[in-house]
């Protein structure tokens, strides 16, 4: 249900690169989602449909793209790729650690015509 | 043609937080986002803190809700100033929301401002609001297993009320078991045992809270 706010802000962000560059119509957006961060793209999608319509993105093609979440355990250094918030250290079993990468949200590019 | 962005998507409401953040630390004023399920008891553990506070200070309190005024005329009703925001279907609050609150309410005067998040334990925890704090409830009903279930929010929160106590002789609720998991996600986070119906840990609900409030007073002064 979030992904409601989370839309919004991404077509906001479209629409002004669109304006600022002269843009008539977005033919795609590329987004960014690190593996951990809780949204859901089929969600934005379908909000994206609804929100998008009557301004320069509608009909616009989402591309998003995965960063793998990557981690340092707190206790013991090991670097490892956390595949939840709920996730223990593989090496020694801590479930301290320090998120590198993985919780990414943003929009990367855009193509216009 | 490409245009390369690279925008946060949350950008707007993480600017909307810092300045939040820094407007209720010029007034030395201290700001709780509390979280939670529909039903764990916010409210009533807000109603805690209002019955229990030392007079000497002054609190208010933004309902975060789909609809209704239900929670606002309540607090009204015990003449705490209470605002509702209403998301119209939106299942959290946003900075955004909170500043235009925050534009209500007379800063000066103020020590404290519960804010009383939409029920709910995922989204809330990913908007920042520029609160000095953040606390949730697990109440005894909803089960030992949530820290497992929903480890974002337990991770990220400065204390974890568990509510509901006057119900654990009739739940199967492993209160060693659910502390374990909460101690290895979340050392630094207290965990307070409370039951809003008999009364058991309103002390150290309403000293945690005041020991928020005075550090808010003591990063003014300092």
């Amino acid at each position: 249900m979030h992904e409601y706010a989370i839309t919004e802000s991404i077509i906001e962000i479209v629409l002004s690169e669109a304006a600022q560059a002269g843009a008539g119509c977005v033919d795609e957006i590329r987004v960014v989602i690190g593996e951990l961060s809780s949204f859901s793209d089929s969600s934005i999608e379908f909000y994206f449909e609804e929100l998008s319509r009557g301004t320069t993105a509608e009909g616009a093609r989402l591309v998003f793209e995965k960063i793998e979440a990557s981690a340092e355990c707190c206790a013991c250094g090991y670097g490892f790729r956390p595949r939840s918030a709920f996730y223990a250290c593989p090496e020694c079993g801590s479930r301290l650690f320090e998120l590198k990468q993985g919780q990414e949200m943003y929009v990367d590019s855009i193509e216009v015509k | 043609m490409k245009i390369e962005v690279k925008k946060n998507i949350l950008a707007r409401n993480d600017t909307a937080a810092a300045e939040n953040r820094e407007r209720l630390a010029r007034q030395g004023v201290c700001m709780i986002n509390l979280m939670a399920s529909p039903g764990a008891g916010k409210t009533s553990v807000i109603m805690k803190v209002i019955e229990n506070l030392p007079d000497r200070y002054a609190m208010a309190v933004i309902e975060g809700d789909i609809a209704s005024e239900i929670d606002s005329l309540a607090i009204e009703a015990l003449n705490i100033p209470a605002l509702q925001i209403n998301t119209g279907g939106s299942c959290h609050l946003t900075a955004l929301m909170i500043s235009s609150a925050l534009d209500h309410l007379d800063l000066d005067s103020l020590d404290l401002v519960i804010v009383e998040n939409v029920g709910n334990l995922v989204c809330p925890a990913e908007f920042d609001l520029g609160e000095t704090g953040r606390v949730m409830i697990a109440s005894i009903t909803e089960g030992h297993d949530k820290p497992h279930k929903y480890p974002t929010i337990f991770r990220e929160v400065d204390a974890i009320l568990v509510n509901k106590t006057d119900l654990l002789p009739y739940c199967d609720f492993d209160m060693a078991s659910f502390r374990q998991v909460v101690e290895e996600l979340n050392p630094d986070g207290a965990v307070i045992e409370l039951s809003c119906k008999d009364g058991c840990g309103t002390d150290d609900w309403c000293g945690w809270i005041e020991t928020a409030i005075n550090g808010s007073k003591t990063r003014l002064s300092s």
